[in-house]
């Protein structure tokens, strides 16, 4: 590959990811809607909200450390895109496989953390304090997922994962060649996203949105930005793991969408969990299908 | 005079000189140039960082007819260069505030000088050490000199190091036993008289000797269940000693772990040694000692409040990762191991010393007396910063390198529960670190720590340093990756094909150059996203919200303590002490015995003796 292919492949490949985001932001808010029988946000609802917190007039400032938080939130995951191979892009996908970008991924939730912290608000550590605890939960069954999979295709490498389900068809996909670690993963995708019942971490109503509490106009913009990246990036993660990946944009969209719109139908139906019910949960039937599985791939 | 002669001269030059003069004001920046100039002779053998040369020492000794000789190989001059490095850079952060401010509270520079330099030359004599007779006079040598440095700071600290002390004396008579039983079995003290012994060696004779040697070696690297001594004692060290000691005084265990267990007696024997009734064999223990390492101190670390503490309880949980790389004994594996030993030497020194730069400003490291410093002390916000990215394993930094290869290598031999309990100390140790940091330097700037300055010159400069070894040595890893592929070759395990950035691998491999690229670009991308829009305003801390109050200076406005209340309510039950308790249950056992043996030769009534004679002699009679 040349460099300037590989140069567009780069640009491409965090700004597909942002407009995607963004489109599952909405999905998000309108299957909300539907379920508490609202009409829900227009179409361009979030990239009003984003040029609204981006030009607002008041932009509180704690310090270095708060802005540099944002930074690395929104850099690391426009970085973490060009690990994720799509159809037609890999990438750096050789470069780093699944497990770098499991620790890749962490690099801007540290950086959200080291910016909450730098607020000197107790609301926002104790959400910091609990959303950690919650990625200690989820990590769990979510490794043993990636152990799983990585030691049943005998590669680490996203492209070559996508690859060998491929050649398969659908009864190759990752899905049903290992139907518990696919049901571990959902588990772990809840928590990791942090929909309910795993969203005490933000308890509007207890810490006062806990790590965004002091997040005002374009701060909490980079918020927003991490997170639609971050549903992208589950989204195409739990694609190429369990679904195939993708083979084209046509088949591939529905997925990531599909798999996004799973944990946020679940959100509904459950009230929210104390930290340590949520550890107590992680750690019980995630791991257990987890284990399982992993039993079952492993001879 | 060979290189190694320099060298060893040099070392002892330093602790010479160290104890005629540690006194005089300009002695530490004399002593970080002898150290300086030990690494020059390091670089002078050169040759076996990156081949298979070896350095004799012209010094030998003939004792009872067998002949004690020091040498110097790959394996050796890896270790050696940590040490010296690590000499260097705490004498240097030793040498100026530091120093005026030590021996203003009435301690003696003398007495911290020469300590560091002792160790130093013992670990160097150590790691010289071309037999088994020397390897044990080296192991002595190096355990006196840790007591001597532990012990210096307080009647506490004497007392963990009295701990230590003992825990070090019932390794080194295991080891003893060890090298008697090989001088039993082969008649000779030379490695590899050893080597050649093993194959005609029973089962059961090689599992005593793993035991001895594991045993002895282990309670050096403060392996479960023989940790408990290190935490405390590492702690309560004064600053640039801890940097020392937690970077690398625990690796003298490995590197003699390395030495007798992997070159000597080989990954062949120790799979074929398995376990009755288990599925396990000699590895898998290892293994499982190793995970069990990783996880309970990380886990003890996440309660401590003592920035020291919490610091010293994650240097026993990073041995773990070290010894597992080791003894999956494949190419990734051992070399994620071994470069973790360089890695973690790198980030613990800075550790420690920016805990120390905090203490020397505050007088504290009770993290729940602290808070909001990093805009008093920027720069020794970054070195911890660094520091605790390194520690937690995360890219950029070159923790992330070592502990890739060894997660990589878990996969390809497919050791998924070692795996998992790997990733489980990980995370621990992510969740500790944080809340090292959130609590020193991030929150709330206490009204007494309002005026602190930044540390000076002579301690932020070498942390910096560090930092930037740090971060190029995870840029770079293929530097590192040399010295060890040079190692790997001398101790007989599989070579890792690597290159500059990290290593090509059919099944997914790494390249930091482009990653840590990726990264900053990334990063750099963000930054450009929110410097280009709206201005934002600076406010002062106590500008926040506080559901409608005021907050003023008086109010303490900072989450600290029991940081993790969700997490601890659920595994804190599970926090048993049952180590504790089974130390304690030794020493009540020994007391009583030895209560026991002095009340038979303190008593002074002659029937009792006449009894047991009568008894002996009567038992004798009827076994006959």
């Amino acid at each position: 590959m040349s460099w300037q292919e590989l140069l567009l492949e780069l640009t491409l490949m965090p700004l597909l990811a942002f407009v995607i985001g963004l489109a599952m932001v909405l999905m998000m808010r309108r299957i909300a809607a539907q379920i508490q029988r609202r009409v829900g946000p227009p179409l361009l609802q979030p990239i009003y909200d984003i040029v609204k917190l981006y030009s607002k007039q008041t932009q509180i400032s704690h310090g270095f450390i708060h802005e540099l938080g944002i930074m690395m939130a929104v850099g690391g995951y426009i970085a973490a895109e060009a690990l994720l191979p799509v159809p037609g892009m890999d990438g750096l996908a050789d470069k780093g496989g699944l497990i770098t970008l499991i620790y890749f991924l962490m690099v801007p939730t540290l950086g959200m953390a080291l910016g909450v912290g730098q607020c000197a608000n107790p609301n926002g550590s104790i959400g910091i304090s609990r959303a950690l605890t919650a990625m200690l939960a989820y990590d769990i069954p979510f490794v043993i997922v990636v152990f799983g999979v990585a030691f049943h295709y005998q590669t680490t490498n996203l492209a070559e994962i996508a690859a060998i389900q491929q050649a398969h068809g659908v009864s190759g996909w990752g899905m049903m060649e290992m139907p518990l670690l696919a049901l571990a993963a959902l588990f772990a995708l809840q928590g990791m996203m942090g929909k309910q019942p795993f969203e005490v971490y933000i308890a509007p109503a207890e810490i006062a949105t806990g790590p965004m509490v002091e997040m005002s106009g374009k701060f909490m913009g980079g918020l927003f930005v991490m997170q639609s990246f971050q549903y992208y990036t589950a989204g195409v993660l739990y694609t190429i793991l369990f679904l195939g990946g993708g083979e084209n944009w046509l088949t591939f969209l529905p997925k990531i969408f599909a798999v996004v719109a799973i944990p946020m139908t679940i959100a509904m139906l459950f009230p929210r969990f104390r930290t340590e019910d949520l550890v107590r949960l992680m750690w019980k039937w995630p791991v257990m299908a987890g284990l399982l599985g992993l039993a079952f791939v492993m001879n | 005079m060979t290189p190694l002669d320099h060298l060893l001269l040099l070392s002892a030059l330093t602790a010479v000189f160290t104890l005629a003069a540690g006194n005089i004001r300009s002695a530490g920046w004399i002593a970080t140039l002898l150290y300086a100039a030990q690494g020059l002779a390091l670089v002078k053998m050169w040759g076996m960082g990156y081949g298979p040369e070896v350095a004799d020492s012209s010094i030998s000794f003939q004792l009872l007819g067998q002949t004690m000789h020091w040498r110097f190989d790959s394996l050796s001059w890896f270790f050696a260069l940590i040490t010296v490095g690590a000499g260097f850079f705490s004498s240097w952060f030793a040498s100026g505030g530091w120093a005026d401010h030590y021996r203003a509270q009435g301690n003696s520079l003398r007495l911290f000088h020469s300590a560091l330099a002792l160790n130093v030359f013992s670990m160097l004599v150590l790691l010289a050490s071309g037999d088994l007779l020397s390897l044990f006079i080296g192991w002595e040598l190096v355990s006196w000199a840790s007591f001597l440095i532990m012990g210096l700071a307080s009647t506490r600290a004497m007392g963990y190091a009295m701990r230590y002390l003992t825990y070090a004396i019932a390794g080194a008579m295991a080891i003893l036993m060890g090298i008697v039983m090989v001088h039993a079995q082969t008649g000779s003290f030379e490695f590899a008289a050893l080597a050649a012994a093993v194959p005609g060696m029973s089962n059961g004779t090689l599992w005593l000797l793993l035991l001895l040697f594991g045993g002895g070696f282990g309670v050096k690297m403060a392996l479960v269940p023989v940790h408990l001594w290190q935490a405390k004692a590492y702690a309560e060290t004064p600053g640039p000693g801890a940097a020392f000691l937690g970077a690398i005084s625990s690796r003298m265990g490995l590197f003699a772990l390395i030495l007798v267990i992997i070159q000597l007696v080989g990954i062949g024997r120790l799979v074929g040694m398995s376990i009755p009734y288990t599925f396990l064999d000699a590895r898998d223990l290892l293994a499982w000692v190793a995970v069990f390492t990783m996880i309970f101190p990380t886990y003890i670390a996440l309660r401590q409040h003592d920035a020291r503490r919490l610091l010293a309880w994650h240097g026993v949980g990073q041995t773990g990762y070290m010894l597992l790389g080791v003894v999956i004994m494949d190419d990734l594996g051992s070399a994620g191991g071994l470069m973790h030993v360089f890695n973690y030497a790198t980030y613990q020194a800075m550790l420690f010393m920016s805990v120390s730069a905090i203490m020397y400003r505050t007088g504290t490291a009770d993290l729940n007396q602290l808070g909001g410093l990093v805009t008093r002390m920027p720069l020794t916000f970054i070195a911890m910063l660094v520091g605790i990215i390194g520690l937690a394993g995360l890219p950029p930094m070159n923790g992330f390198v070592s502990k890739w290869l060894i997660y990589r290598s878990l996969v390809a031999e497919g050791m998924p529960l070692l795996f998992v309990g790997a990733v489980i100390g990980t995370l621990g140790t992510i969740l500790s670190v944080y809340k090292l940091i959130h609590n020193s330097f991030l929150g709330q700037l206490r009204l007494e720590h309002a005026k602190v300055e930044e540390a000076p010159w002579s301690m932020t400069l070498p942390m910096l340093s560090l930092a930037a070894i740090v971060f190029l040595t995870g840029y770079f890893p293929g530097v590192v990756l040399d010295w060890i592929s040079a190692l790997q070759a001398s101790v007989g395990l599989p070579v890792l094909a690597h290159h500059l950035g990290g290593v090509h691998f059919a099944q997914g491999g790494l390249d930091m150059i482009w990653i840590n690229s990726l990264l900053i670009a990334g990063i750099a991308i963000g930054a450009l996203i929110f410097y280009s829009t709206g201005r934002s305003q600076r406010v002062h801390q106590l500008d926040n919200y506080a559901g409608g109050h005021f907050l003023s200076a008086d109010v303490r406005y900072q989450y600290s303590d029991n940081f993790y209340p969700g997490l601890l309510h659920l595994i804190g039950p599970w926090y048993r002490k049952s180590f504790r308790w089974a130390e304690s249950a030794l020493v009540s056992l020994t007391d009583a015995l030895s209560l026991a043996m002095q009340g038979l030769y303190r008593q002074v009534q002659p029937s009792i003796y006449l009894l047991i004679t009568v008894v002996i002699a009567l038992s004798w009679v009827n076994i006959r």
